[in-house]
């Protein structure tokens, strides 16, 4: 019995797994999570003008915890969608989760990580906490990423659904020099951060893909399809492009 | 079965769950399923970080180019200024991401502050 615990939990001590979770929480504190927290300001204020109780700002983030899903829902309800045309909208914008999932769990799980913690640990999932981690877990030992991730992950959510549940009261009151600022944090600090990431040539091939394509996306396909059109024709022609210049270097090497 | 915020009581959270949590969280379930399969390093496992690379950059090119709210009464050279300005400081500072967002969020701050008033 004892050695089943030690197994699921990767063969570390509780007090080892506490110290990763705080590290992580440690760690998230340090910018991350105030970035985010930050960015998610103006989500409150559309909860309010969408006549929602003041909880349901907290909630949605908690509980949605993708910025854009949560501004579309708001804004749709504001502006008197039909709730299934809602829930349409939500899950296009929330497809590009998919490949961040996809990008993530491979590199948490470690033999005997338990199914359960692994599902768990997909909810946290979203574009801060995938740059972050993107970034951060490849310097950590295979079998202490999780722990690190959640306290990451949990400081992050936490700190997010309180900035959104301020942002339901103060929204109104914004000068606009901080207004300016709050909208421009989401693009200086994922730009920064993809740099900062970036390791391989097919990293580097994605942004170019990435800026070259949005103006032409964003001009031909309509419907909320655009994203998903550029990730999808960005990304492969990226991958491709990217497995393109591995294959040279290595000859090269050879 | 017919739905409004404004019914109250418990309404607006079972409309939150139903058509904002469910239709956004239910991709993080077919992807802990799909995931079983991926390998870090794997080539899918390569292939779907670099669709979300685009995803982002693409993201990133709309809110810059196309911006809403008060941000879209700042030129977009200012826009363009406060992300280079950005950059300039993350290179300076060895690659801090902290030091690349504190630099460019004074350049729009005094951007905004310019343009704003």
């Amino acid at each position: 019995m004892a050695q089943t615990r030690i197994a699921e939990d990767g063969g570390l001590t509780s007090a080892e797994r506490r110290g990763l979770f705080l590290e992580g929480a440690r760690q998230a504190l340090t910018g991350p999570a105030y970035f985010v927290a930050v960015a998610l300001i103006g989500v409150g204020g559309l909860a309010k003008a969408a006549g929602f109780p003041p909880a349901a700002a907290f909630l949605s983030t908690l509980l949605i915890w993708a910025g854009p899903a949560q501004v579309l829902f708001f804004g749709a309800i504001a502006a008197k969608t039909a709730l299934p045309a809602v829930a349409v909208t939500i899950t296009l914008s929330s497809v590009r989760l998919m490949p961040m999932v996809l990008s993530i769990l491979p590199m948490l799980r470690a033999p005997g990580t338990s199914r359960r913690s692994l599902f768990f640990a997909t909810h946290f999932v979203a574009v801060t906490v995938w740059a972050e981690s993107l970034r951060r877990l490849p310097d950590i030992d295979r079998e202490k990423r999780l722990p690190f991730f959640f306290g990451f992950a949990i400081a992050c959510i936490v700190m997010t659904a309180i900035f959104t549940q301020a942002g339901y009261y103060l929204t109104e009151a914004l000068p606009t020099p901080l207004a300016v600022g709050i909208l421009f944090l989401t693009p200086v600090y994922f730009l920064s951060t993809l740099v900062r990431a970036a390791r391989a040539p097919v990293d580097w091939l994605a942004m170019a893909f990435g800026l070259a394509l949005a103006p032409v996306t964003q001009a031909w396909v309509g419907g909320g399809f655009d994203l998903l059109a550029l990730g999808l024709v960005g990304g492969t022609a990226a991958y491709v492009c990217g497995r393109f210049v591995t294959a040279r270097r290595a000859e090269q090497a050879s | 079965m017919n739905l409004a915020v404004q019914d109250g009581g418990l309404a607006p959270y079972l409309i939150l769950v139903l058509f904002g949590f469910l239709p956004s969280e239910v991709w993080r379930w077919i992807s802990f399923f799909v995931a079983r399969g991926v390998n870090e390093g794997s080539e899918l496992f390569i292939y779907a970080r670099t669709v979300s690379s685009v995803l982002m950059v693409g993201v990133v090119g709309k809110l810059i180019f196309s911006p809403v709210g008060a941000l879209a009464g700042v030129p977009l050279a200012a826009r363009l200024g406060a992300l280079a300005i950005g950059f300039a400081v993350f290179l300076l500072a060895r690659r801090s991401v902290l030091a690349a967002v504190l630099g460019g969020e004074a350049a729009i701050v005094a951007a905004g502050w310019w343009w704003g008033n």
